[in-house]
C-alpha cells in the first residue's frame, strides 16, 4: 500500500480506507434475502457464484447480492421454478454469465433493460464445443446447436472482464457509489490478477505435456495456460461405467496424460483406478456453486494449491 | 246596482248596433235578459261585466263606472263582483273539477288561493252534489254536473253580481230546474244581483223581471230606443 | 307563479303524448350536438391520450396510421413484420430504450402482444390476480379479455390457427394463465399479453419436441451420425410448454431475424429522440419512426371535420324542429282559443293568461334540458364503451 501520510488527515483517510477494504474483502453473506434491498442499496442476482462472489467484492455494503440456485446444485443445469423467477424479475440488476450459461434464461421472462450479459465484452473470445450434438428437422434443414463453453471465469482474464463489467453496471445505477465500486473492483482485480500469474507459472511448466479434464469444463483454463487438455465425461460422486473406461484406455494410448482435473474429489476407487493407470486426480474445482466453506478466491487458492503441489513436484 | 246611461254599442264588421237610453237594475234584482237571437243579450251581459267597452255612454255597477276603467281593472272588477256561467259550461278539459272551480283563484291575483278557499270549494261542491266528483276530469261528468260545476266556479268569489248567459240551454229539464235553483237561491241567499239569458219562457216565468233587448236596437228614425220591460209581480 | 306552473303543468300532463313529443324533438336538438361533441371527444381524449403517451413508434416502411392503430390498439390482423435487430438500432448509443411488440395473432379474437416486462412498467400495468408471467408460455391478460374468455390464473388458453386451410401455418399454442392485469381503461384490457419468445413459438420460430438422441424417438429420426441427428415428419412438436417439457424449448437461427410488429422506443431525452428520428430519414430506409400523437392528430382532425360537417347537419335539422315546434304551439294556441276566451271572460288577468302559455313552452324546454343533460351524462359515461362494443360486435 506504500508508506504512510505523516499528516494525521492523511492517517485518517488511510484509516477509512482500510477499513472498507477490509468490508470489501469480507467473504459473500449467504444470507442476502431475495429481491429485497434496505432502503438505497442495490439488490442484485445472479444466475452462477463467481458472479455472486465479484459482486460482493465491488459492491459491499451498498448491494444486497441474492444467487437462489440450490448448494447442491450444478448452476448450468438448474432450472429456477415461476416463484424464484419473479425473484429475478424484482431485482435491481440482472447478472448473466453469457456463453450459453443459464439456458432457462432464455424460457423466462426478464426485464430486459435490467439484464447484464458480463461477457458482452469478449464474446468474439468464446470457445465453440466442436463435439457438441446437434440435431435438425423439418424442411429448413440442419438447425446448428452449437455448444458453447460457459466456463468463462476459469480464464482469471476474463473473470475480471466479468468483474468488470458489473462495476459499470454498478457505477451507472448508483453513480454516488462509483468510489466505492472502482475501489472494491480494484482490490479483487488485485487477487485474480496475482492467482493468475502463479497459475500461469505453474502451468508453463507444464508444456505440451498432455493433461486430462474429467468433464468438459476445463476450455478456458485450457486456452489461457496454453494446457494440452482434453476431456473425458467422468463424474465425481459416480464410478465410471465400463465403456468409459475403455474410452479412457484408448484415449490414454493417444494422448499419454499423467494427471487428471477433477471438479471436485472424485471417488477412491475411481481416484485408484486412475492411479493404476498412470494418472494422478487433482481437484481444480470450477467453483460454479457456493462452496461448503470460503469463498471463490479461496477455492482457486486450493486450486492453485493442488496444481502447485501436483505439476511441481 | 246597475246603470246603464246613453249607451251606444256596435261590432265593427256587423250592422249590429246597441243603444240604450236608460236601463238601471237594482242590487238584488234577479231579472231574465230575452230576445230573438242577435239581438244583444250577451252583448248586453258583455257590457255590464265590462268585457267590452260602449263607444258611447255610460255602465255603472256598484257604484263604479266600468266603462271607464282600463282593461286590467275591469278584469280585476270582474273577476271580483261577477260571476259568469256560460252555456257551454267552458270548463277546462285538463283539470279536474275542484282545480276547474278554483280557476278564478288562480288566474288572477286579485283573489288568493288559501286553505278556506279550497274549504269552500268542496262544500259548494258538496251543496250541488258533485262533491264526489271533485278529483275527476271535467269530460267524464254527465251535462248536468259539468254545468253545477261551471256554476261552483263562478259563486266560489262569493260575486255581488251573477251573470248566466242561457246556462239551461244544453241541460235536461230536471238538470235546468236544478241550475236555476242554485243560481236563484244564491242570489236570494246573498242578495246578489241576477241577470240570466234565457231562450226558455218556463224559466222566465220564475224572475220578477224580464227585460226585451229587441228594443235596444238603434235606427235611424229614432223610435223606441228605450228598453222595453215587461215587468212582473215576483216568480 | 306557483299557480300558473301548476295549470301549465296540468295541461301538459294532459296530452302527454303532445308533450312527450315535442320534449322528444327538442331535447334531440340540444343532446344530438353536445352528445356528439362529448363522445367525439371523449374518444379523442382517449386515443389522444394513448397516443402521447408513447413517444416514437419504429416499424417497418409504410402506413404510419396503420402502425400506430396496430401497435397502439392492436387492430390490424396482418400487420407488417420487421426484424429483430431493429432494437439494437434503437437501442444504439444509449438514445432510447426499446420495447419490442410482437402484435399478430388472437386468441378467439383478442390480441396477443408479445412483449417484454419493460412493457408493463411503461403503460403502468399491474397484475391483479395471480401474477407476473415468469416461464415461456404463460400469458397474462387484460381484465375484459379474461372476462370475456371466462379465465383466472391457472386456467388456460389457446391461441387462434392463423388459417384453418394452411397445414404449414401457424399452431395453436395453449399458453397458461399466470394472471390478470388490473382494469387501465385503455387497448390493453382485451389483450393477452405474453412473453416475446413466447409469441415466437407461436410463430414458430421455436419449438419444443421429444429428444431425437434417446431410444423413444428412433421411430421419428431419419438418419443420423456422430455429429447430427435428422428428424422425420413425425417428430413430435409440443403444443404446450410444461414444466415436464420446457427445458426442451429452443429456438433456431439467427434472433436478429426474428419478427416483431413494431418496437417502442423511450428516448433518453428530446435531443436523443431528435436524433434517432434522423437515422431513419433516408429515402432507402426500409424502417419508419413516427410520433403517434401527430399522427392521431392527422386523425383527428379528419374526424373533427367530419364532426362539424354532421353538427351543421344537426344545426339546420334542429331549426327546422324549432320551427315545427313553434307551429305546433301555434296551431295548440288556436285550439285553445276558446279556453282563453273564457279565462278572460271570467276576469282571468291577460298577463297571467301569457305566463301560463309561456311556462308551457318553458316547462317543455327545461324538460328537454333536464333529458338532454341525463342523457348527455349517459354518453360521457358509458358511450365510449358502448361504441367499442357496437364496433366489437
Amino acid at each position: 500500500m506504500g508508506s504512510f501520510p505523516r499528516s494525521s488527515l492523511g492517517r485518517l483517510v488511510v484509516v477509512i480506507v482500510s477499513v472498507t477494504g477490509l468490508f470489501a474483502c469480507r467473504p459473500g453473506d449467504e444470507s442476502a434475502t431475495e429481491g429485497t434491498t434496505q432502503a438505497g442499496n442495490l439488490s442484485v442476482i445472479t444466475v452462477n457464484y463467481p458472479l455472486s462472489y465479484f459482486s460482493e467484492r465491488i459492491g459491499g455494503d451498498a448491494v444486497e447480492v441474492n444467487f437462489p440456485a440450490p448448494s447442491d446444485e450444478d448452476p448450468v443445469f438448474w432450472t429456477p421454478n415461476a416463484a424464484t423467477i419473479r425473484a429475478y424479475q424484482e431485482a435491481d440488476v440482472i447478472l448473466l454469465n453469457g456463453a450459453s450459461y443459464a439456458k432457462w434464461a432464455a424460457r423466462a421472462t426478464l426485464p430486459q433493460g435490467k439484464l447484464v450479459d458480463t461477457s458482452s465484452g469478449f464474446r468474439d473470445r468464446y470457445i465453440a464445443v466442436a463435439d457438441a450434438v446437434t440435431h435438425s428437422h423439418g424442411p429448413e434443414g440442419e438447425h446448428s446447436h452449437t455448444g458453447t463453453a460457459f466456463t468463462t471465469w476459469l480464464d482469471l482474464r476474463l473473470a475480471i472482464e466479468h468483474a468488470n463489467s458489473i462495476q459499470d453496471e454498478f457505477a451507472q445505477l448508483r453513480p454516488t457509489e462509483s468510489v466505492r465500486f472502482e475501489k472494491g473492483f480494484a482490490s479483487l482485480k488485485n487477487d485474480l490478477l496475482e492467482l493468475d500469474g502463479k497459475l500461469d507459472q505453474v502451468f508453463s511448466q507444464v508444456g505440451d505435456d498432455p493433461v486430462l479434464g474429467s468433464h468438459p469444463v476445463y476450455q478456458y483454463l485450457m486456452r489461457r495456460y496454453g494446457l494440452n487438455l482434453k476431456s473425458v465425461y467422468f463424474e465425481p460422486d459416480a464410478a465410471p461405467s465400463d465403456a468409459q473406461w475403455v474410452k479412457l484406455r484408448a484415449l490414454l494410448v493417444t494422448h499419454p496424460a499423467k494427471r487428471m482435473l477433477w471438479e471436485a474429489k472424485p471417488l477412491p476407487e475411481t481416484a485408484s483406478k486412475l492411479t493404476a493407470l498412470g494418472v494422478e486426480s487433482i481437484v481444480f474445482s470450477p467453483c460454479g456453486n457456493r462452496p461448503a466453506s470460503g469463498d471463490f478466491l479461496s477455492v482457486m487458492r486450493a486450486n492453485l494449491k493442488n496444481v502447485q503441489l501436483a505439476f511441481m513436484d | 246596482m246597475i246603470r246603464i246611461e246613453a249607451l251606444e254599442f256596435s261590432y265593427d264588421s256587423r250592422e249590429f248596433r246597441l243603444a240604450v237610453d236608460e236601463l238601471t237594475i237594482e242590487s238584488g234584482e234577479r231579472v231574465a235578459v230575452i230576445g230573438a237571437s242577435g239581438s244583444g243579450k250577451t252583448t248586453l251581459l258583455h257590457l255590464i261585466a265590462g268585457i267590452v267597452l260602449p263607444e258611447r255612454g255610460r255602465i255603472t255597477t256598484n257604484g263604479i263606472d266600468v266603462s271607464a276603467l282600463s282593461e286590467p281593472a275591469r278584469r280585476d272588477f270582474r273577476i271580483v263582483n261577477a260571476g259568469l256561467v256560460f252555456q257551454e259550461f267552458e270548463l277546462l278539459e285538463y283539470l279536474n273539477v275542484l282545480d276547474n272551480i278554483l280557476l278564478p283563484y288562480r288566474i288572477n291575483s286579485s283573489l288568493r288561493l288559501n286553505r278556506d278557499v279550497r274549504k269552500r270549494a268542496v262544500e259548494l261542491a258538496r251543496s250541488v252534489g258533485i262533491g264526489d266528483r271533485l278529483s275527476r276530469c271535467a269530460r267524464q261528468l254527465s251535462q248536468g254536473e259539468k254545468q253545477r260545476a261551471a256554476v261552483c266556479r263562478a259563486l266560489l268569489p262569493c260575486p255581488s253580481l251573477l251573470m248566466a248567459d242561457e246556462p239551461t240551454g244544453n241541460l235536461d229539464p230536471a238538470n235546468k230546474a236544478r241550475v236555476l235553483d242554485i243560481l236563484l237561491e244564491y242570489a236570494e241567499a246573498s242578495g246578489a244581483t241576477l241577470l240570466t239569458v234565457t231562450h226558455d219562457h218556463e224559466l222566465v216565468s220564475k224572475f220578477p223581471r224580464v227585460i226585451d233587448c229587441k228594443e235596444f236596437h238603434f235606427s235611424s228614425s229614432a223610435s223606441g230606443s228605450g228598453g222595453s220591460e215587461l215587468e212582473r209581480e215576483g216568480p | 307563479m306557483r299557480d300558473v306552473v301548476y295549470l301549465a303543468w296540468r295541461y301538459l300532463a294532459y296530452n302527454r303524448f303532445k308533450t312527450a313529443i315535442l320534449v322528444a324533438s327538442i331535447t334531440l336538438i340540444f343532446y344530438l350536438p353536445i352528445g356528439l361533441q362529448v363522445l367525439v371527444s371523449q374518444s379523442a381524449d382517449r386515443l389522444t391520450a394513448r397516443a402521447s403517451a408513447t413517444p416514437l413508434l419504429v416499424g417497418t416502411k409504410g402506413s404510419p396510421l396503420e402502425l400506430v392503430l396496430n401497435s397502439l390498439y392492436f387492430e390490424s390482423e396482418t400487420p407488417e413484420l420487421m426484424t429483430y435487430s431493429e432494437i439494437e438500432r434503437v437501442a444504439r448509443d444509449g438514445l432510447a430504450d426499446p420495447i419490442p411488440l410482437h402484435a399478430r395473432f388472437r386468441v378467439r379474437g383478442f390480441p396477443i402482444v408479445g412483449t417484454t416486462l419493460d412493457y408493463f412498467q411503461f403503460r403502468d400495468l399491474r397484475v391483479a390476480q395471480g401474477e407476473q408471467m415468469a416461464i415461456l408460455g404463460e400469458c397474462v391478460l387484460g381484465h375484459v379479455a379474461a372476462r370475456e374468455l371466462g379465465v383466472t390464473p391457472g386456467s388456460s388458453v389457446t391461441s387462434s390457427p392463423e388459417t384453418a386451410f394452411d397445414l404449414a401455418g401457424v399452431y395453436p399454442l395453449r399458453m397458461r394463465v399466470a394472471g390478470v392485469l388490473e382494469p387501465s381503461d385503455s387497448p390493453d384490457d382485451r389483450a393477452v399479453f405474453v412473453d416475446l419468445k413466447t409469441a415466437w413459438v407461436i410463430e414458430g420460430r421455436g419449438h419444443g419436441h421429444q429428444n431425437l438422441s434417446g431410444p423413444e424417438a428412433n421411430s421419428a429420426v431419419l438418419s443420423q451420425d456422430e455429429k447430427n441427428v435428422v428428424g422425420n415428419a413425425s417428430v413430435v412438436e409440443y403444443q404446450e410448454i410444461t414444466p415436464t417439457n420446457a427445458a426442451s424449448f429452443h429456438f433456431h437461427g439467427d434472433r436478429s431475424t426474428y419478427p416483431l410488429t413494431a418496437v417502442i422506443a423511450v428516448p433518453r431525452d428530446e435531443k436523443a429522440g431528435v436524433i434517432l428520428r434522423g437515422y431513419y430519414e433516408s429515402e432507402t430506409e426500409s424502417a419508419q419512426i413516427v410520433r403517434p400523437d401527430f399522427v392521431m392528430e392527422e386523425l383527428l382532425e379528419t374526424v373533427l371535420a367530419v364532426q362539424r360537417y354532421v353538427v351543421a347537419a344537426f344545426v339546420v335539422v334542429g331549426f327546422s324542429t324549432l320551427a315545427t315546434s313553434f307551429l305546433v304551439f301555434v296551431l295548440s294556441l288556436r285550439l285553445r282559443r276558446r279556453e282563453i276566451e273564457t279565462m278572460i271572460k271570467i276576469g282571468g288577468s291577460r298577463k297571467r293568461v301569457a305566463a301560463l302559455m309561456a311556462t308551457e313552452i318553458a316547462l317543455v324546454v327545461l324538460f328537454s334540458l333536464v333529458l338532454g343533460a341525463f342523457l348527455t351524462a349517459l354518453t360521457a359515461w358509458f358511450g365510449a364503451e358502448a361504441i367499442r362494443a357496437f364496433l366489437v360486435s
